[in-house]
């Protein structure tokens, strides 16, 4: 009872916290808030697929960038709410297309192939906007950076509901009894394929709005960028460092994710990317259930 | 004793290969039915296209007075028709507890779960005692108990057993077998898959032998066991 009254009041800190931050903080450390939220928004939907099936993706980039495209082609002929909204709907079409032959296969053959999927979604839009003879889109006029930032505060904490209340459910139940054993998972009544694709269609809807606000912060669309891959493996990365059970685990991974880049990106660039790797193997090799899953297996311990 | 389940000329196999070919299989009420044969006579294919994990080819199934041959895994569970599969399939990283309750998945299984999964605790006690563990470290008897009482779980009319004593040793096994029997006196219909020839006819009411994905005989399992041809390739006797 103590420890969850006490969660409830941190909660509401935090949240108190990024609520008022654009009111307390610069415009850089605005910047990183923002970094946060996006990274916490888009693991947490990750977290909500591939981290309950066991299924892991890497191809949430593709969703990233198709809701960034999707505003960078609306961008002043609809109404802002409007262009999120489809560019959610957009990704979420997308994982419903891409999902249905995908999630046939199991395994390394799922991550080559959403990987696979990925970059041939990049390379398919370059082509149309070579076609098109556009080199990068410019958009003018984009809202006011705290502005985004409160969408951005929105999208995390739907995420996190997304989540939370998923890893709760009946169907949550399933969905980690298919990342147990799937014929298993049959065999006491869970809807497997059913689950998996509603599953991975949900958990693409938050990553298109989430690239189509950041496109509208760097006001600037180009293909490479934002269909890159480094997206999906940065997601992935905070999963495995925070715990990919449940919602907190996102949370932990992608503060230790942005606040370590932070550290070291200004201070020691090259350095960066090599503690990344190593962070990365450890995690998987000596802490496999990410940092909440070893506080919370700590704490049990300490309980028994 | 009326059936509750009913094949009728069913083929099955996995992609082009056919297994099954052209079978008729019953399942009486109430009843315990052994299907015995050696490796690869198509018995644990029987399963999964009873249990719908694998599509017929063609043929149909009637259950419960319901046609049932073009209905998915989860729906058949929904209306009462469990598999225990072959190697039990524990989820490794579940405890007892949560296989119990996601072993309530099924619509119809979900209202009154907790007082199922105390009537396992008392039908099993080492589970009891397990209740925290996580099935992978469970003993190999332990797991098929937990298997078992997953497939319970659902509140299923009729339970597909797929070599429940596979890997078990023989007092284990033992223990196995007469839990069956005490499900059964629960009224569950039981369809029991089986290496233990010996012990499946001893257990049983009625049996099929399997041979080449066919019905190559079938009888009052007293009978079966009573067959030279019977103790000679199956019990080398």
């Amino acid at each position: 009872m103590k420890e969850r009254a006490l969660t409830i009041v941190s909660i509401i800190a935090a949240l108190a916290l990024f609520v008022g931050a654009p009111q307390i903080v610069n415009a850089y450390w605005l910047g990183v808030a923002l970094q946060l939220l996006s990274g916490i928004a888009l693991t947490q939907s990750w977290v909500a697929f591939s981290g309950l099936t066991g299924y892991v993706s890497l191809g949430h980039a593709v969703f990233y960038g198709a809701g960034a495209y999707v505003m960078a082609l609306l961008w002043q002929s609809a109404a802002l709410w409007e262009i999120l909204v489809a560019s959610g709907f957009t990704a979420a079409a997308l994982a419903l297309l891409i999902g249905y032959p995908a999630l046939r296969v199991r395994g390394p053959y799922f991550v080559i192939l959403t990987l696979g999927l990925s970059e041939l979604c990049k390379y398919v839009v370059i082509a149309i906007e070579a076609a098109l003879e556009s080199s990068g889109r410019l958009l003018f006029d984009t809202p006011d950076p705290v502005f985004l930032y409160y969408i951005m505060l929105l999208l995390a904490v739907l995420a996190t509901l997304l989540t939370w209340g998923l890893a709760r459910s009946r169907w949550g139940a399933g969905l980690r009894a298919i990342r147990e054993d799937e014929t298993a998972a049959s065999t006491v009544g869970v809807p497997v394929t059913f689950l998996k694709i509603m599953a991975f269609v949900l958990s693409a809807f938050i990553p298109g709005v989430v690239g189509a606000v950041w496109v509208l912060r760097t006001t600037f669309f180009e293909p490479m960028q934002l269909f890159s891959p480094t997206t999906s493996f940065t997601i992935v990365t905070m999963a495995v460092i925070g715990g990919s059970d449940g919602a907190p685990g996102p949370i932990f991974g992608a503060a230790f994710i942005v606040i370590l880049s932070e550290l070291l990106w200004a201070r020691a660039p090259q350095f960066y990317l090599v503690l990344l790797g190593i962070l990365l193997i450890s995690f998987v090799l000596f802490i496999p259930r990410g940092i909440y899953g070893q506080l919370t297996a700590l704490a049990q311990r300490r309980r028994a | 004793m009326s059936n509750l389940l009913e094949a009728t000329d069913i083929n099955a196999g996995y992609g082009e290969m056919q297994i099954l070919k052209h079978v008729n299989f019953v399942i009486r009420e109430g009843a315990i039915t052994a299907v015995i044969g050696s490796n690869g006579a198509g018995k644990t294919t029987l399963m999964r296209a009873l249990s719908g994990l694998i599509a017929l080819q063609s043929g149909a199934i009637h259950f419960d007075g319901q046609m049932i041959g073009k209905l998915p895994a989860y729906e058949r569970l929904d209306i009462g028709l469990a598999l225990v599969p072959e190697g039990r399939l524990v989820f490794p990283d579940f405890t007892v507890h949560e296989t119990l309750r996601v072993g309530a998945f099924a619509r119809r299984a979900h209202a009154g779960w907790k007082a199922r999964r105390d009537q396992m605790y008392a039908l099993f006690p080492r589970l009891l005692q397990r209740r925290s563990s996580r099935a992978g470290s469970l003993s190999g008897g332990e797991q098929q108990m937990l298997a078992l009482a997953r497939g319970l779980m659902s509140m299923p009319k009729l339970l597909l057993l797929d070599e429940p004593s596979l890997g078990l040793a023989p007092m284990m096994a033992d223990e196995v077998f007469s839990q069956l029997r005490a499900i059964r006196d629960q009224g569950i219909t039981i369809c029991i898959v089986e290496q233990n020839v010996q012990a499946a006819l001893g257990l049983a009411d009625y049996g099929y032998v399997f041979e080449d994905g066919q019905v190559r005989m079938e009888g009052p399992a007293a009978d079966l066991l009573g067959l030279g041809s019977i103790r000679e390739s199956y019990l080398g006797l």
